[in-house]
């Protein structure tokens, strides 16, 4: 599939409200503190950024590792009011949110604090 | 040195001029002519000199090394010229500088060095000791277990301190009378024993016990020490002892008793001092000895609790597990299974398999408490989708930022050797079926991940094996091993299933095993996850049975009431109700 450890590397890019950041490479344990890290770094409390859009386009790999750093990212999310979008998401990771039930979690256009998702079916 | 022109003795008086400045000069002077009888000195000298022989001059001579110093220089019949010219005068030490005059006198210029002897000596001394104790120190703390220790530092003690050393440990059990004690003594074997010992009996031991400061050695009268004390084949009476307390991290970790016999130097203060200090260490090193065995012995017991379990055949199902860590040094990680086997047979089994973002004794500690939680749960496994989401509450209420996937299934043997399951997975790949014709299948259960979303939902599938028909669960240590004959691949579940078609048939046992060895195949000597996997087998019937004309379980449909049925728990809608309050 891809050869492994690739270089892993963030791009972060603040536009207006909007931080972007861009993922490359493995999201594995090591990746995952960093983008955890990049992303509480800049939704302190009080942020102005109103979106974080997280763009997969160059992403190699996830491991669980890596899933759980989008989980606590979509927690950071919540707290700050911040909505979140996974952009670009190549078919691996779209298979590993599906398989662990965590896309809609993630992926819903309104994933903020004040609404529930992940249910599936009402 | 030695004047070459030679002049006749006894000229007198001596051509060396005294002056006020050389006869009031600090330190000792003499003017000694050729034949080594001395002619002048000043007045340091002269009471130097009367000090030690008394008297007046006629009774004053050089000193034996002074006189062979002088003999060197004059060119005597001394020829081997030794090259000190130091040597003692009454109680000090002198350093001794001639300056031979041209008529055959030397003037002698004599410093006092005792000081610089005796602090030279006292620092040999204080490298020597601290050489030795670190000696100790390394000797102590390169072993692991307190027996080995005890005995080393006993050794130890006799070899540079005492004629016998015994070291008595803290009462074991504590607060009791009976004491672990060791004896070692000089050019003899280290012993050890335990005994009932009363502290009061040795003089200064009930202090020692409990790490009060020692007992100066002069205050212990030898006679007074129990003969228990004194080891075997000791020789002579006891002429000095010291005891001295063995202080550990925080808590005193015993006693030294060290022994002289009458025949040696009864221990000197310093002599203590450096025992205290040895005790010091050996106290540090035994505490830090007796540290880690408790630690060891705790990491053992706990990691005997997060071991995977064995498994066999419960009520006429076969099971079989096996659990790789992605180090292969490490016995414990993140991922996990075990089989709660129903009361009796008419009871479902309970089969978990599990694993818990992580690797490592983070991970393991977490699985610890996911397999407890399941336990406990287990009476209600009649409803997966509740245990699960109980589970997922609990998760969520833990402190831990760890997420959990696995995959439950419940067993129950039906008639005729089939095995009827109930499987449902929470996030985790969907288990294999191995069926009697040869095909895999991927079972239809999906569900949520535990631990990081409020809101949960599952789908239990049922399903039935046939004799000979497999159940495999596995985690994605094994589908996402990476390697193959390009290198970097993954193995995937695509292959995985390729890899066990036509497999039916074979014991849960040799599945789990060919599992392994494809995953280990695949992944040569790469790097991997955690893998475990967990089969569950239908034992093919005796020859005498006969298997279904079709070959393979039917699949039930929504005749049963879990098939194909969103289970969420009441406990999910609750969550979720509260979830939208917010």
């Amino acid at each position: 599939m891809t050869a492994p450890d690739p270089e892993f590397s963030l791009i972060v890019t603040a536009v207006a409200d909007v931080l972007r950041v861009e993922i490359a490479g493995d999201l594995d344990q090591t990746a995952s503190e960093e983008l955890v890290r990049a992303v509480a770094g800049h939704l302190t409390p009080g942020t102005a950024f109103r979106h974080l859009r997280l763009d997969f386009r160059q992403l190699t790999w996830i491991d669980s590792m890596g899933l759980a750093a989008l989980l606590r990212t979509r927690r950071l999310t919540s707290t700050a009011g911040v909505r979140l979008r996974l952009d670009n998401r190549p078919g691996f990771l779209d298979r590993l949110l599906a398989l662990t039930g965590t896309s809609a979690h993630l992926t819903a256009s309104g994933s903020t604090g004040e609404e529930v998702t992940g249910t599936g079916t009402g | 040195m030695v004047p070459s022109r030679g002049l006749p003795s006894g000229s007198r008086p001596t051509g060396v001029s005294v002056g006020p400045a050389w006869s009031e000069a600090p330190c000792p002077i003499l003017v000694v002519d050729r034949n080594g009888g001395i002619v002048e000195v000043n007045e340091a000298a002269r009471t130097l000199l009367s000090g030690t022989a008394g008297g007046d001059r006629p009774s004053w001579h050089l000193p034996d090394w002074l006189a062979d110093a002088h003999r060197c220089v004059t060119g005597g019949p001394s020829t081997t010229c030794a090259p000190t010219r130091s040597g003692r005068i009454g109680e000090r030490m002198f350093e001794a500088f001639p300056t031979p005059h041209p008529d055959g006198d030397v003037v002698w210029w004599l410093i006092d060095d005792t000081d610089r002897r005796l602090a030279e000596e006292t620092l040999r001394r204080a490298q020597e000791r601290a050489a030795v104790l670190a000696g100790v120190s390394g000797t102590l703390l390169s072993s692991l277990s307190v027996q080995t220790c005890v005995e080393a530092a006993a050794r130890l003690a006799v070899h540079h301190l005492a004629d016998a050393a015994v070291l008595i440990s803290p009462a074991s059990p504590a607060g009791s009378d009976r004491f672990p004690v060791t004896f070692a003594r000089a050019g003899g074997p280290v012993t050890g024993t335990t005994r009932t010992v009363d502290p009061a009996t040795v003089p200064g031991l009930a202090e020692a016990l409990q790490g009060l400061p020692s007992v100066p050695a002069c205050w212990i009268d030898p006679g007074e020490v129990p003969a228990w004390v004194i080891p075997q084949g000791f020789e002579g009476p006891v002429g000095s002892v010291v005891v001295t307390p063995l202080p550990g991290h925080g808590v005193p970790d015993g006693a030294l008793i060290l022994l002289r016999s009458v025949g040696r130097r009864a221990f000197a203060e310093d002599e203590e001092a450096f025992a205290g200090l040895f005790a010091a260490r050996v106290g540090a090193a035994l505490s830090s000895v007796r540290v880690y065995g408790e630690q060891s012995r705790v990491t053992a017991l706990l990691m005997r609790e997060l071991l995977p379990p064995a498994l066999g055949t419960v009520h006429g199902v076969e099971y079989a597990g096996r659990f790789r860590p992605f180090q292969d040094s490490e016995r414990i990680g993140g991922d996990f299974y075990d089989v709660h086997p129903g009361a009796d047979p008419a009871e479902e089994t309970l089969v978990v398999l599990g694993d818990v973002a992580g690797k490592g004794l983070d991970a393991a500690v977490l699985t610890g408490r996911v397999r407890n939680s399941l336990h406990a749960l287990r009476p209600l496994a009649h409803d997966h989708g509740h245990v699960l989401g109980l589970l997922n509450t609990a998760l969520l209420t833990s402190p831990h930022e760890r997420f959990v996937t696995l995959a439950l299934a419940s067993v129950l043997r039906r008639r005729a050797g089939r095995v009827r399951l109930r499987l449902t997975s929470a996030g985790h790949p969907p288990p294999l079926v191995l069926r009697a014709d040869g095909r895999v299948e991927e079972s239809g259960t999906y569900g949520d991940l535990l631990g990081a979303m409020p809101s949960v939902s599952f789908r239990t599938e049922e399903l039935v094996l046939a004799p000979g028909e497999t159940c495999l669960l596995y985690t994605d240590g094994i589908t996402e091993a990476r390697g193959g004959p390009v290198g970097g691949e993954l193995y995937g579940v695509e292959r995985l299933a390729r890899d066990l078609t036509g497999r039916a048939g074979m014991p849960a046992e040799a599945v789990v095993e060919r599992v392994h060895m494809l995953a280990a195949q695949w992944l040569g000597r790469g790097r991997h996850d955690d893998m475990a996997v967990v089969a569950i087998g239908a034992p093919r019937t005796g020859p005498l049975a006969v298997v279904d004309g079709d070959g393979h379980a039917d699949r039930r449909g929504g005749a049963d009431p879990h098939v194909g049925e969103d289970v969420r728990s009441p406990n999910t809608h609750w969550r979720q109700k509260r979830t939208r309050r917010t």
